[in-house]
């Protein structure tokens, strides 16, 4: 698949999570005003509407609040906003998107943004301190494929519909249990709209989660094309995967931006319990995404880690 | 009647087909010259540099003529240059002729550590990166290009309609980038 054939196909989702999202959100409203009234659900589904708007218009500072990102001075960090300008024009993007740094000892980065020519790429400080150079420059290229496949905007307009159902039905939720006294419909309907409101976040997640966990494969693939080198991808992320530190401001509505899933704790042990629950992963298992690099590079991953040193080094942080 | 519709349909629709891998072939070649303007304009940094870096060292050794010289005909050859090829092998030239240049700067400890030389230093390392950089993405647009003018029905039909086959950014002796070809394991 070429990069403007993903591009496409990546629209293509985008229409359908919308129309999927859409109809999700008829469904709670609509059970709303089942259960209670018709006017209540009217009013509900306005604000939903309102604020996932609201959401879209201010998702980039919102995302920006929810991890913690700082942005940059003019002056700091120099070689490291050199080596995002380098992979961007290895990756052809018309514009350089901008560097925040997020103070965490975890090692992890993420990309955000609606439009390539507003994103930018959110960099851990544990990142820096843990990855030298080669493997830094292949997280930077992940997260500049997921801008440049317009990944970014898809999980942006998930992450915002998932939102606004869970705002939605939270509003059900609160109305049945302390409106009750408004409910004309009978006790069926009550307690089928409770239910309802219960599963319609899940709902949100499911459909939000399968989105993402195909693009980390081909992210990963973008970026060992950007920098023609499969093998530093796949080295990067097995040192992400020795690290097992979680990332402390990312929860369930972030989790998907980031390079390897900032939780990987709660994922593996879900795993275990229950196969269904891989589902909710927002993340492919690093195993499988470093075998698939193998494949398509045709090479296998040295047992020893290189000792070379961490790029915080050259930024005179350590 | 009936073959007559059926006529048309068919020219209907290999009408489509053509017109889609038209507007497929335009876009390649556009993304292939953005990729060449992009290394353009790095490589036009680079050229940009060389005067002030070669004024620096001429101020601690101003009698090593020869390296000079050699410097400064290796920029107007890369400024010159006409075709990617040319501009690669203009573009190496240039590295050999800076090698030789630092390595004479090497001889003067008070040049080494002038901030002003050290900032060129680092400016022109950084340009290189970019010009790599550059290159990987131009290269890979060319192949997609070139692959796809190169491929049937588009071989017979491609020249005709002024599509020519890109030169790639490498010098000679270069080997093309091997490229990493992905399919997601879902």
């Amino acid at each position: 698949m070429t990069l403007q054939e993903q591009i496409r196909s990546n629209r293509f989702r985008s229409a359908i999570v919308v129309f999927g999202f859409a109809l999700l959100l008829l469904v709670v409203a609509g059970l709303i005003g089942l259960a209670l009234d018709v006017s209540l659900g009217v009013v509900a589904l306005a604000i939903a509407v309102v604020y996932g708007l609201f959401a879209l218009i201010r998702s980039r500072s919102m995302i920006a609040g929810m991890t913690r990102a700082q942005p940059l001075g003019p002056e700091d960090l120099e070689p490291l906003r050199r080596l995002v300008e380098n992979v961007s024009i290895g990756a052809g993007l018309p514009v350089t998107p901008e560097v925040r740094i997020v103070d965490d000892e975890a090692p992890n980065a993420f990309a955000a943004g609606l439009r390539p020519q507003k994103s930018y790429i959110g960099v851990t400080t544990g990142l820096l301190r843990t990855m030298p150079k080669r493997e830094l420059e292949a997280v930077i290229a992940h997260e500049v494929s997921h801008i440049r496949n317009r990944d970014t905007y898809l999980m942006t307009m998930a992450t915002v519909f998932a939102g606004v159902i869970a705002l939605i039905a939270d509003i059900g939720f609160r109305a049945i249990a302390y409106g009750g006294r408004s409910r004309k419909a009978g006790a069926l309907v009550a307690v089928l709209a409770i239910v309802g409101f219960i599963l319609a976040p899940y709902a949100a997640l499911l459909l939000r989660m399968s989105l993402s966990r195909r693009r980390e494969y081909l992210a990963d693939g973008g970026a060992a094309e950007i920098l023609s080198d499969a093998e530093a991808m796949a080295l990067a992320l097995r040192r992400l995967g020795l690290d097992s530190t979680s990332v402390r401001y990312a929860d369930a509505s972030t989790a998907h931006l980031w390079v390897e899933s900032p939780t990987d704790r709660v994922d593996s042990e879900r795993r275990g319990v229950l196969v269904l629950s891989g589902w909710f992963n927002t993340h492919p298992p690093l195993d499988s995404r470093i075998q698939a690099l193998e494949e398509a590079g045709g090479f296998q991953l040295p047992q020893r880690l290189s000792v070379d040193e961490p790029f915080a080094a050259e930024l005179g942080l350590v | 009647m009936l073959w007559v519709w059926i006529l048309i349909g068919v020219v209907v629709v290999l009408g489509i087909v053509l017109a889609l891998g038209y507007n497929r072939l335009v876009r390649l070649r556009m993304e292939a010259d953005t990729g060449w303007a992009n290394i353009d304009v790095q490589l036009q940094r680079r050229a940009d540099l060389i005067p002030n870096l070669v004024e620096a060292v001429r101020g601690y050794a101003a009698h090593e003529r020869g390296v000079f010289d050699e410097v400064t005909k290796a920029r107007s050859a890369l400024q010159h240059a006409a075709t990617p090829g040319a501009a690669a092998e203009a573009n190496e030239g240039l590295s050999v002729a800076l090698g030789r240049l630092f390595a004479v700067a090497e001889a003067y400890p008070d040049l080494k550590a002038s901030e002003n030389f050290l900032q060129l230093q680092d400016d022109l390392t950084d340009t290189e990166d970019k010009i790599s950089a550059a290159r990987r993405y131009y290269n890979s647009t060319v192949m997609h290009f070139n692959t796809a003018i190169q491929s049937l029905p588009w071989l017979l039909v491609a020249k005709p309609l002024g599509f020519h086959a890109k030169e790639f950014f490498s010098a000679e002796g270069d080997i093309a980038p091997p490229q990493v070809s992905f399919s997601p394991a879902t």
